[in-house]
C-alpha cells in the first residue's frame, strides 16, 4: 500500500512534473492569469492523464514495441478532443478562454512522459494513481501562479474582487505584468527556488 | 503471434484507430448541438450588451425577441434574404475571394484590408417601429483586430451603446477600452453632423466639454493613443459609403427594404 | 584626524568574527571598514595581477563619471517643471511648495539655483529611495549568503534613478529596484555573476507593470496633469519635421527636453564616456560599435522612407541626441557584468544594440523608445557572442597546429 501512496504523492513536492522536471511550461504561461481557467484546464489535464495511464497500462502487454508512442499519442489525442469537444458544449465561456491550449494538452510532455514512463512497465490500478498524483503535481504549481497572476494583476480571485483597483475607485493599482506570460516564468521560477529551499536533495549538481 | 510481428503492428494500429474514431465522432456528433448553441447565444449576448438590453438571468432567448435579424448587402445597402441571419458568417465571407469586398488602400481606415460584401445587422422594434439599430465593426488597433458592436438610436445617428467583445490591446492601457468609465463616454454622441458628415472622433486628450464639436467627440485613453486612433478610424469607415451609410439612409427615408 | 574611526572600527572588529556576538552581520562590517579603509588583506597566492584598479574603484569611477547625469537630472527636472509653470500660470503648491520655499524657491526657470532645488525635490527621494530598498537586499543577501558587501550596488544605485521619470511614485521605485537586484542579479549568485543590467531589468519590470507611470505624455514634467511629450514620441507622430518644430538639434544635445531624469543630455553622457574609455573601465568598442549601429540603420531607415510611418524620416544626428540611447550607450550597454567581453564579441554586441533600439524605435508602433529593451536583448545574448568568438579563435589556432 505504501507504494500506491508514493505513487500518488510523490509528484506533488518531491517529484513536482513542473518543479523539478520543467516539463509543461507552455500552458503554464499561457492561461495562468485567471484562477478560473486554471481549475478548468487542471480538470482537463487530470481526466486526460489518468485516462491516458489506465489505458495504456491497460493494453501495454498487446502494444507493439515499435509502434508504442504512436499508440499513447493517439490514445491522449483522442482523450483530449473529446475533453475539447465536453468544454465547448458545457463551458463555452472557458473553453473560449482556454482556445488552443486544450487541444495542446496533447503536446503536455507530462502526460506522454508518464505514460511512456510509468504505464508502460506498471498494472493500471497504480498506473492510474501516477496520473492523479502527476496532474495534481502540475494543477498545483498551476494553482499558484494563477492565484498570484489575478490577484496582483486585476486584484480578484475567481473574479471576485479582493484588492479594489484604481480604476474601479479603488487604491490597488494592478500590475500590468502580471497580466503578461512572462510574468508566469518569474512565478514558477519563484516556486522552484523556494521549494529546492525546502527540499535541497532537488538541486542538480553542478557539471 | 509476436508482439512486435508485422500482422500484430497493423492490427493494433488499426483496432486502435477504429476505437478512437469512434469515441471521437461519438462526442463530436452528441454535443454539436449544444456546441451551435452556445455560439450563438455567445454572439446574441455581445449584441445585447452593446445594446444596453442585457438583463443577467433572463434567458436568451427571451430577452432577444424584440430584435430581429437581418443580413444587409453593403452595396446597396438593402436587406437580403439570400442568406439565413443565424448562420451567416461574415468573418468567414471576409476571407473567400467571391463574397468579399477588397478596400482600396486609400480607403482603409479600419485597416483590415477587405470585408463581407454582407453583414448581419439587428433591429431593435417595438410595435413594429424601429428602436435601436445594432451593427458589427470591427479594425486594426494597435496589435490586434478589434470587434464589437454599436448601437444607435432611433435617429440612426446618436450612440447607445458601443463595446468590443474580441480584441488582443495590452492590459491596462489599450485594454482599457474594456473599461466600463469609457464605454459610458459613448451614449449620447452624435455619429453624423446635420450635413450628414461622419463626424465621430477619439481625441488624443480630454474632451472640451463647451466645445460645439463635443457630441461628436470622445476623450482618448492615456497611454493608449494608438488604440483608440483605431476605434475611431474604424467608425470612421464603418459609418461611411462602404459601411453602413447607405443602410442606415435607407432606413431613415424609410424605404422599403 | 580619520585616527578616531579607525580605532572604533578595530575595537569592535572582535564582535564581528567567528564566534562573536554580531558574526552573521560581519558582511556589513566589511563594508563600511573596507569602504573607508583601503582593505588590510593582499592577494596570498603567487600568481596576480598588479593593478590599482579594484571593484571599489571601478565603481567609483562609474559613480564619477556620472555626475553630470546626475547634476542634469536636478537642473533639468527643476527646468522641465519651472518653464511649465512659466508657461501655464500655474504654480507648485502644496507641502512641496511649502518645504521648498523654506530655502527660498522662487519658481524660475532661468535661475540655476530654483531649478536645481525643485528637481532635487523630485530626484532625491527618488534616489534615497532606491539605494535604502536596493542596500538593503544587498545587505539581507550578503548576510544569508556570508558573502562580503560590495560596492557593485553603489552602480546600479545611482543608474536606476537617473532613468525613472520624475513623477514616478516612490513605491513603484521601491518595487523596481527591489526586483531589479533579486531577480536581476541575486538570483544568479549577485555582483559578478548576473547577465542582465540590474537597474534596466528593474526599470523593464515597471515599464511594463505600470505602464501609465513610465510611459506616455504625462509622466515626463513634474507638474501634475500636465501632457508633455518626449521628443521622440513627438517624432513618432509627425516624424523629424514635428520635431524640428518644436525643439532645436542643440536642446536635445544639451539635455533640455523632458525625458527620464538623468538621461536627456548627450553632452554629460559625453563626459562620461571620456571619464570611462580614458580610465579603461568603459569598453570603447562596444560605444562605437553601438554608435555604427545606430548610425547605419537609421540612415538605411531614412533612405528606404515611409508614408505611413513618420519615424523612419528621423535623422541620426537625432537619433543620438534624444531620448536614452546617449545614456544607453555609454553606461548601461558597457556595463562589464552583462555585456560581451571579447574584443570581436564587443564590437557585434554594440552593432546589435545599436541596430536593435533604431529597429525598436522605427518599426515597432507602441514604443517610441527602444534603447531598454535593445541593451537588455543585447544582455541576452552576450554570452553566446563571446562563445562564439572563443570557438572561432580556438578553431583558427588549431589549424596553425595541424597545418
Amino acid at each position: 500500500m505504501s507504494q500506491a501512496k508514493d505513487v500518488l504523492l510523490d509528484p506533488l513536492f518531491n517529484k513536482n512534473p513542473i518543479g523539478l522536471q520543467i516539463l509543461g511550461i507552455c500552458s503554464a504561461l499561457a492561461v495562468t492569469s485567471k484562477l478560473e481557467t486554471v481549475v478548468v484546464m487542471s480538470l482537463a489535464v487530470i481526466f486526460v492523464i489518468c485516462g491516458s495511464n489506465a489505458s495504456v497500462s491497460l493494453i501495454r502487454s498487446q502494444i507493439p514495441s515499435n509502434i508504442r508512442i504512436i499508440v499513447q499519442i493517439t490514445i491522449i489525442a483522442t482523450l483530449v478532443i473529446i475533453v475539447d469537444q465536453f468544454l465547448k458544449a458545457y463551458a463555452f465561456g472557458i473553453s473560449k478562454q482556454l482556445s488552443v491550449f486544450v487541444g495542446l494538452i496533447i503536446t503536455n510532455c507530462i502526460v506522454l512522459g508518464r505514460a511512456e514512463g510509468f504505464a508502460m512497465k506498471n498494472p493500471v490500478g497504480l498506473s492510474f494513481l501516477d496520473g492523479l498524483g502527476n496532474g495534481l503535481g502540475y494543477s498545483i504549481v498551476l494553482l499558484l501562479v494563477a492565484f498570484f497572476r489575478e490577484l496582483l494583476g486585476a486584484g480578484k480571485l475567481l473574479g471576485y474582487t479582493i484588492l479594489p483597483s484604481t480604476s474601479e475607485g479603488g487604491w490597488y493599482l494592478p500590475n500590468g505584468l502580471m497580466l503578461l506570460p512572462p510574468s508566469a516564468f518569474f512565478i514558477i521560477g519563484l516556486l522552484i527556488w523556494l521549494l529546492r529551499t525546502w527540499k535541497t536533495d532537488q538541486i542538480e549538481k553542478e557539471n | 503471434m509476436s508482439r512486435d510481428s508485422t500482422g500484430k503492428i497493423l492490427s493494433v494500429a488499426f483496432l486502435l484507430c477504429v476505437v478512437c474514431s469512434i469515441l471521437v465522432s461519438t462526442a463530436a456528433v452528441l454535443l454539436s448541438e449544444r456546441q451551435e448553441l452556445n455560439k450563438a447565444e455567445e454572439k446574441r449576448r455581445n449584441i445585447l450588451l452593446a445594446a444596453g438590453l442585457y438583463q443577467e438571468g433572463v434567458p436568451l432567448e427571451e430577452q432577444f425577441r424584440r430584435i430581429e435579424a437581418r443580413v444587409v448587402d453593403l452595396r446597396s445597402g438593402r436587406f437580403s434574404s439570400d442568406f439565413d441571419p443565424a448562420s451567416y458568417d461574415s468573418r468567414a465571407a471576409a476571407r473567400n475571394p467571391e463574397t468579399r469586398f477588397q478596400i482600396p488602400p486609400k480607403q482603409d481606415l479600419a485597416g483590415i484590408k477587405a470585408h463581407a460584401l454582407y453583414q448581419d445587422v439587428y433591429l431593435v422594434k417595438e410595435n413594429g417601429r424601429l428602436q435601436q439599430v445594432i451593427l458589427p465593426v470591427y479594425g486594426k488597433g494597435l496589435w490586434s483586430t478589434m470587434y464589437g458592436f454599436i448601437s444607435l438610436d432611433s435617429d440612426l445617428s446618436t450612440v447607445i451603446g458601443f463595446a468590443f467583445y474580441e480584441h488582443g490591446e495590452t492590459p491596462g492601457l489599450g485594454g482599457e477600452i474594456d473599461n466600463p468609465a469609457w464605454k459610458g463616454l459613448w451614449p449620447g454622441k452624435r455619429i453624423y453632423d446635420d450635413q450628414g458628415n461622419t463626424r465621430i472622433e477619439v481625441l488624443k486628450g480630454a474632451v472640451d466639454q463647451q466645445s460645439p464639436e463635443a457630441i461628436h467627440q470622445v476623450d482618448g485613453i492615456s497611454g493608449a493613443t494608438l488604440t483608440v486612433r483605431g476605434v475611431g478610424n474604424l467608425l470612421q469607415y464603418w459609418m461611411g459609403q462602404n459601411g453602413y451609410r447607405k443602410l442606415l439612409e435607407n432606413l431613415a427615408e424609410g424605404v422599403e427594404l | 584626524m580619520m585616527k578616531p574611526l579607525r580605532d572604533l572600527l578595530d575595537k569592535l572588529h572582535p564582535h564581528f568574527t567567528e564566534g562573536g556576538r554580531l558574526e552573521r552581520l560581519y558582511p556589513l562590517y566589511e563594508a563600511l571598514d573596507t569602504f573607508t579603509y583601503t582593505p588590510g588583506e593582499v592577494t596570498g597566492g603567487a600568481p596576480h595581477v598588479r593593478d590599482a584598479m579594484d571593484l571599489k574603484r571601478v565603481m567609483i569611477t562609474v559613480v564619477l563619471a556620472l555626475l553630470p547625469c546626475f547634476f542634469m537630472a536636478m537642473w533639468n527636472t527643476g527646468f522641465q517643471a519651472n518653464s511649465a509653470y512659466a508657461l501655464g500660470g500655474g504654480a507648485l503648491e502644496g507641502g512641496r511648495a511649502e518645504l521648498l520655499q523654506l530655502f527660498g524657491y522662487g519658481a524660475d526657470p532661468d535661475s540655476l539655483f530654483d531649478n536645481l532645488l525643485l528637481g532635487a525635490s523630485w530626484f532625491v527621494p527618488v534616489y534615497l529611495v532606491t539605494n535604502i530598498v536596493g542596500g538593503m537586499w544587498e545587505a539581507l543577501f550578503c548576510i544569508v549568503r556570508k558573502h562580503e558587501l560590495n560596492e557593485g550596488f553603489l552602480v546600479t544605485g545611482s543608474l536606476f534613478p537617473l532613468i525613472c521619470p520624475p513623477t514616478i511614485p516612490l513605491w513603484q521605485v521601491a518595487l523596481g529596484i527591489s526586483f531589479g537586484v533579486v531577480i536581476g542579479k541575486e538570483i544568479f549568485g549577485g555582483t559578478g555573476k548576473n547577465f542582465l543590467n540590474p537597474a534596466l531589468t528593474g526599470r523593464a519590470f515597471l515599464f511594463f507593470a505600470y505602464p501609465a507611470q513610465i510611459s506616455g505624455d504625462r509622466v515626463w514634467t513634474a507638474v501634475d496633469g500636465l501632457s508633455s511629450a518626449t521628443p521622440l514620441a513627438v517624432a513618432a507622430e509627425g516624424g523629424q519635421q514635428a520635431v524640428v518644430a518644436a525643439i532645436s538639434w542643440f536642446d536635445g544635445f544639451f539635455g533640455t527636453i523632458p525625458g527620464s531624469m538623468g538621461e536627456t543630455s548627450a553632452l554629460a553622457c559625453l563626459f562620461g564616456a571620456a571619464v570611462l574609455i580614458l580610465s579603461g573601465i568603459g569598453s570603447w568598442r562596444i560605444m562605437f560599435s553601438g554608435l555604427g549601429g545606430v548610425i547605419f540603420f537609421s540612415t538605411l531607415f531614412m533612405l528606404i522612407g515611409s508614408e505611413t510611418n513618420p519615424m523612419f524620416s528621423l535623422a541620426p544626428h537625432w537619433h543620438l541626441v534624444l531620448g536614452g540611447l546617449a545614456f544607453g550607450l555609454v553606461f548601461m550597454a558597457t556595463d562589464p557584468v552583462s555585456g560581451a567581453m571579447t574584443e570581436e564579441g564587443q564590437y557585434i554586441y554594440g552593432f546589435l544594440i545599436g541596430t536593435m533600439c533604431i529597429l525598436i524605435r522605427v518599426v515597432n508602433p507602441a514604443f517610441p523608445e527602444g534603447v531598454m529593451l535593445a541593451i537588455l536583448f543585447g544582455n541576452v545574448f552576450a554570452p553566446l557572442i563571446d562563445q562564439l568568438v572563443l570557438k572561432h579563435h580556438i578553431k583558427r589556432r588549431l589549424r596553425h597546429v595541424e597545418g
